[in-house]
């Protein structure tokens, strides 16, 4: 060049550059006509007789019970146009609230899970595979079967495990049972801790108290974890959280246990104790004779004057909560221990309520199921019946259940999915998915929840109560001459035809059905007496606990496979967690393979160097490492499309981590008959070699950013003083201003005047389209927030967003098929994350971890919107940030200049059906919401604010004539929230729940420095610490370093 | 650089521009105005709406309460073609009664081949636009005057969606018109 440019010439550079873009875009448009043709046929295919009471294109709502775990919460399904698009929580319901977990929602991706069973699979005979048959000859096999042992009286020998549930259908099942000369079921649920239900049983007389945790000053948690697995944890949660927004007066929680769970992060002390010394730790703060507390917190491996303070503090707070949810060989000793502390404390009653029972947790002890395997093996059960269930997935291999259930001669599954135990079966009869079937929950001891079809079956399975009942039918049985499962149940049903029609609106009736109530006796043990951990060797405690976000059957279901643990922010891997102190020791760094040994066997995962377990312990994550029969590609099954996997747990578990009860002996608590989860100590070796992290997150420490913030709960209402730093992130001026935008003036009316705002306006201030008033905002109060990822999941089936971590989506040239390859290269699409924070020293056990749910801050000056070339982010009048998919041709830019990093790149077409990348194989495409585009490849995306249900409020409002009412309707993530953290509204009108909440003295703005004036306002964590608990670096009000 | 070299550059701008022009002018034509693609049956808006005088709402039951406008089911067809339609002559009115009762005897839907689309990523709610007082005419055309088949008489593309929404093509309808109103 031999002159620089002019500005003015810079200028039309620009513009120039613009109108090359459009011939670009022109060409692009070009091409899509001519590759596909806009004379491509659609069809639109009308009822042939419109049903009742459907709108096409407008939803509707059925009330039904949640079956993904035995608490089994009242869900309300969006229905649209025949199809279950989204699951919610039931507002009217007792337990949830309102509220929905992750795996709760991830139900629809059983329903719609592209490796279901498409009808009956029978095997020709014992070497033959599993072939697909018809419904008939499936039931002639069936029926042959119990004739035969009806008449041979084989039929004595049979065992059906049914997946323990609550209601009518183990009374109907039973019933069957008998009339064909078999014994009752055997009702099993690997997650339900037994032990406390056998302590609660002794102690209350029932299986599972209520938890109040409102009415406590102190809580503390002997390894239960009320926020993870243990119990019913929606409500716990919903209860927990609105004891923590009292601030002032929240209870303070103490976490007692060798591993900080997702409930052990959120306690404000953890005392890591040494597994196996839970009993001489209560026993001391019990006062037992013999015990003290500096001999326990020998014992314990922890400082006296932690224990010391809880000690004292158990006195001083009353009334307290102690929960014990230990998982050693001798959890109903501590239990009992427990149960016998909070009668003494007088908890019973006040915090602990044994009158407002939970029902749904009467399991079979799982010492049951040992002794059922111990029967096969010795040839002694006939046939074998399953369902609802995996023992060979859920028991120690130790057990060695695969030998022992080829044993016995005949073996049915009722299961919907191909799982490792189906696999060894003869004959698979696959049973409509719970929202495709009829049922019910018994709840609480006098409230039934209805479960109701929200939609035809999605494939030719029949329902197993409706089998059972024509087998009985075509025997002659009296008791079973009801034409199906639905009339069975409205005859037995409390109140009658006219509960039923209520129950069908509100999901909901009061009453009682089932015989739940008595505790089954716990069988005699022939198995040898477990050996207690202190007398093992080994170099590392193991501590197994069940996944959060997977339970024992979630790792088929891609959104639960994608969702980072909210702990160790892993997914679609397994991962053994080593102290720092530990790994340095071995020489060990986060992704090195480790080989954890013990006496009954070996599994080899990456490390995973977590500062919130002992020294001394290693922890596994159980609900991964699903495994297939043979190896090699998966068999094609005649009638299946290419790439359904019809082995081990289906295409999203395969090859997907390793099940640490690989190296758990097979040790039950003899007096409660429960798993031992911890029960052994291991050898540890380097087994070489790395393998990355499937991580999302990208540091655990905020390096001074003030992203997720804290403070003391005495610094509330107290003048804040920086001594004269600024911390990042502090409200540098009064009031809040970031709800105020100088680029968008308009957006927000009376709240942005007095602003002001530069020329480069997008929009007519006087705009006359009267959304000048509205500020679309939301609040995330970190005091209520427990980082469970409910809302994650949330907004992945509201807003259509993309799993990318499946092995078949990482398959490329050159690249194998790796679980969770995009997402370990940054690829995910999650809108909303969860980061989680420590604070203080990771050394010790003194650390404070703290979580921020991330989501687009929908600025009013954003950083991405000025940077894009081709107009495709811009913000809208009623203050959204909106990325248009049609106009974003993908340069990335707004990504690159997102403080926030809350954009994500669709790199590989995980929406469009015609790539290997694609995200829904059918019928998984059926949940998609039909009001939110599917994004194609090479456009940017981010969270919307449910822009669809802003517009969907808004044309109801239209509809009737009105305005929108204040808290008429909320976002996805809101809705979700077991702990009420999310709040959505209008800002601008003072009348929406938001607009005052914005104003908190805990408000603040994520990077208000860089003057975004986000209208996401999160309002700060309350800690409570302990008197003389050492001050946690960092903790306070700024930002830690 | 010389001056020479410069102007050289001259011609190919030019023949940029004109592939502009002749591939913009190719992408306009992509619209699908016009189309009439052949139906199942024949139907005839001209006779149900003029001749019977059947208001638009009664198939297109859902137009003014949901995004879509729904389609009558064979049902709604059947409940005047049970008694309409038998007792004529045999003749070429018939043809398209016979294949409806069909459909009917064999408990099929009639599979409609769709003539108006929007792109996916546009949502387009039919009962904004009738309750405000859009008439079906404004986006579908002369459909009372329409025989079979019935063809696309609009463009259907963004600018003739954002004159309306900007109060030109039909001034008493103005309403907003950034990105997020229909692109979500």
């Amino acid at each position: 060049m031999s002159h620089p440019k002019q500005p003015r010439e810079a200028s039309r550079q620009g513009a120039s550059r613009r109108e090359f873009l459009k011939v670009l875009g022109a060409a692009g448009a070009t091409t899509a006509a001519v590759g596909c043709s806009s004379d491509r046929v659609e069809k639109l295919i009308p009822y042939v007789n419109h049903p009742d009471n459907t709108v096409p294109g407008v939803s509707n709502y059925y009330a039904t019970t949640c079956r993904e775990c035995s608490a089994a919460c009242g869900i309300v399904a969006e229905v649209r146009d025949g199809r279950a698009i989204k699951l919610e929580g039931n507002p009217a319901h007792p337990l949830n609230r309102g509220a929905l977990c992750a795996r709760g929602q991830a139900a629809l991706q059983g329903l719609y899970n592209p490796d279901r069973y498409r009808g009956p699979m029978m095997r020709a005979n014992s070497d033959a595979a599993l072939e697909p048959v018809t419904w008939e000859v499936a039931l002639a096999a069936l029926q042959q079967l119990l004739g035969t042992a009806r008449q041979s009286g084989e039929a004595a020998r049979a065992l059906f495990i049914n997946g323990h549930e609550s209601g009518s259908f183990p009374v109907l099942l039973d019933s069957w049972l008998q009339s064909n000369g078999m014994p009752a079921h055997l009702p099993y649920d690997a997650l339900i801790d037994h032990a406390t239900v056998a302590v609660n049983r002794q102690a209350y007389g029932v299986a599972w108290p209520s938890l109040r945790f409102q009415n406590a000053r102190l809580i503390v948690s002997i390894g239960a974890d009320f926020l993870d697995t243990w119990g019913a944890t929606v409500p716990q949660q919903l209860d927990f959280a609105e004891a923590r927004s009292r601030l002032r007066d929240a209870p303070r929680l103490v976490y007692v246990g060798s591993r900080r769970s997702l409930t052990g992060l959120n306690a404000d002390e953890w005392i890591d104790c040494r597994p196996g010394s839970e009993l001489a730790i209560v026993n001391a703060l019990a006062g037992a004779a013999g015990s003290s507390i500096e001999s326990a917190a020998e014992q314990a491996g922890v400082p006296v004057d932690s224990m010391q303070r809880l000690a004292r503090d158990l006195r001083a707070a009353t009334p307290s909560m102690i929960l014990s949810g230990v998982t050693t060989v001798n959890a109903f000793e501590v239990g009992s221990a427990v149960a016998a502390l909070n009668q003494s404390l007088g908890n019973v009653g006040r915090t602990i309520l044994p009158g407002e029972p939970i029902s749904g947790f009467d399991a079979a002890a799982p010492v049951e199921m040992v002794n059922a395997v111990d029967r096969m093996r010795e040839g002694q059960i006939s046939m074998l019946f399953l369902r609802n269930v995996n023992p060979l997935f859920t028991l120690p291999a130790a057990l060695e259940a695969a030998d022992a259930i080829r044993r016995v001669p005949f073996k049915v599954s009722f299961s919907s999915y191909p799982d490792e135990t189906t696999e060894l079966c003869d004959l698979v009869q696959p049973d409509h998915h719970p929202l495709e079937s009829w049922g019910d929950a018994q709840v609480v001891p006098n409230i039934v929840g209805l479960q109701q079809p929200t939609m035809e079956p999605v494939f030719p399975t029949r329902s197993t109560a409706d089998l059972l009942l024509e087998l009985g039918r075509a025997s002659g049985d009296a008791q079973f001459s009801a034409p199906s499962y639905r009339s069975w149940l409205m005859e037995r049903f409390p109140g009658g035809e006219a509960a039923f029609a209520e129950a069908l609106q509100t999901g909901l009736t009061t009453g009682s059905v089932g015989g739940a109530g008595a505790a089954r006796p716990l069988p005699a043990q022939t198995r040898p007496a477990p050996v207690p951990l202190e007398s093992q060797t080994g170099d590392f405690f193991l501590h197994i606990y069940p996944s959060a976000v997977l339970g024992d059957r979630g790792a088929n279901k891609p959104w639960l496979q994608e969702l980072p643990d909210p702990v160790s922010k892993i997914c679609w891997q397994s991962w053994i967690e080593i102290h720092p102190s530990a790994a340095e020791r071995l020489d060990v760094v986060s992704g090195d393979l480790l080989t954890v040994q013990s006496a009954a066997g070996s599994v080899t995962a990456p490390a995973y160097v977590y500062p919130g377990v002992r020294a001394d312990t290693l922890a596994m994550m159980f609900g991964q490492g699903h495994r297939r029969a043979s190896s090699g590609e998966p068999r094609a099954v005649a009638g299946y499309p290419e790439g359904t996997v019809l082995e081990g747990y289906g295409r999203y578990s395969a090859g997907v981590g390793v099940n640490p009860l690989d190296v758990s002996p097979a040790a039950f608590d003899p007096q409660s008959g429960a798993f031992a989860w911890t029960a052994v100590k291991v050898g540890v070796t380097r087994a070489g070699g790395h393998r990355a992290l499937v991580t999302t997150e990208g540091s655990a420490r905020q390096h001074g950013r003030g992203i997720a913030r804290a403070m003391p709960v005495s610094a509330l209402g107290q003048p804040v003083d920086h001594g004269g730093h600024h911390f990042p992130g502090d409200a540098s001026h009064e009031p809040l201003p970031g709800l105020r935008s100088p680029l968008a003036a308009d957006a927000q009316g009376a709240i942005a005047s007095g602003v002001e705002h530069k020329e480069k306006d997008m929009y007519d201030p006087e705009h006359w389209s009267g959304m000048a008033n509205r500020r679309w905002a939301m609040t995330i109060d970190l005091a209520k927030c427990t980082g469970c990822s409910a809302c994650v999941t949330a907004c992945y089936a509201e807003n259509n967003v993309p799993t990318v971590g499946a092995p078949y989506q990482t398959k490329r040239i050159g690249m194998d098929a790796i679980p969770g390859g995009n997402v370990a290269q940054g690829r995910e699409m999650s809108w909303i994350r969860l980061e989680r924070y420590y604070e203080g020293d990771v050394t010790t056990s003194n650390f404070e971890a703290r979580v921020v749910p991330m989501l687009c801050q929908h600025c009013g000056n954003a950083p991405c919107e000025p940077v894009c070339p081709v107009y495709a982010t811009y913000h809208a009048p009623d203050g959204l940030n909106v990325q248009v998919y049609n106009r974003c041709v993908g340069t990335r830019y707004c990504s690159n200049n997102c403080p926030y990093k809350v954009r994500y790149f669709n790199w590989f077409g995980y929406g469009e059906p015609a790539r290997p990348q694609y995200a829904w194989p059918e019928p998984l495409n059926w949940q998609l919401n039909p009001d939110v585009t599917v994004r194609g490849k090479g456009v940017m995306e981010k969270c919307t604010f449910c822009v669809q249900r802003i517009r969907e409020a808004e044309n109801r409002a239209a509809l009737d004539g009105r305005e929108l009412e204040p808290d008429e309707f909320t976002v996805a993530c809101a809705q979700a929230c077991p702990s009420r953290a999310i709040v959505f509204g209008d800002a601008a009108d003072q009348r929406w729940t938001v607009a005052g909440q914005v104003h908190d003295e805990r408000a603040y703005h994520v990077f208000e420095e860089l003057n975004t004036f986000t209208a996401v306002v999160y309002l700060q964590k309350v800690n409570h610490p302990g008197e003389g608990q050492p001050a946690i670096e960092g903790a306070g009000n700024g930002a830690g370093h | 650089m010389t001056n020479r070299r410069k102007w050289a550059v001259v011609p190919g701008l030019f023949a940029l521009a004109a592939t502009a022009i002749v591939l913009s002018a190719y992408s306009g034509a992509s619209t699908p105005q016009g189309r009439a693609p052949t139906q199942p049956i024949p139907f005839p808006h001209n006779v149900h709406v003029k001749t019977v005088g059947l208001n638009c709402l009664y198939c297109h039951f859902t137009a003014d309460k949901s995004p879509d406008a729904g389609l009558p089911a064979v049902s709604t067809c059947m409940g005047c073609h049970l008694s309409v339609g038998p007792t004529r002559p045999d003749g070429s009115q018939r043809v398209g009664i016979d294949t409806l009762q069909a459909y009917w005897n064999r408990n099929e839907p009639i599979p409609w081949v769709r003539i108006h689309k929007v792109p996916d990523y546009v949502q387009f709610p039919h009962m904004r636009h009738v309750n405000a007082g859009v008439t079906c005419q404004s986006c579908h055309g002369q459909i009372q005057d329409m025989g079979a088949p019935v063809h696309q008489a609009e463009s259907l593309n963004m600018g003739w969606c954002v004159k309306c929404h900007i109060g030109e093509s039909n001034p008493p309808f103005r309403a907003r018109y950034d990105c997020a109103v229909c692109h979500y």
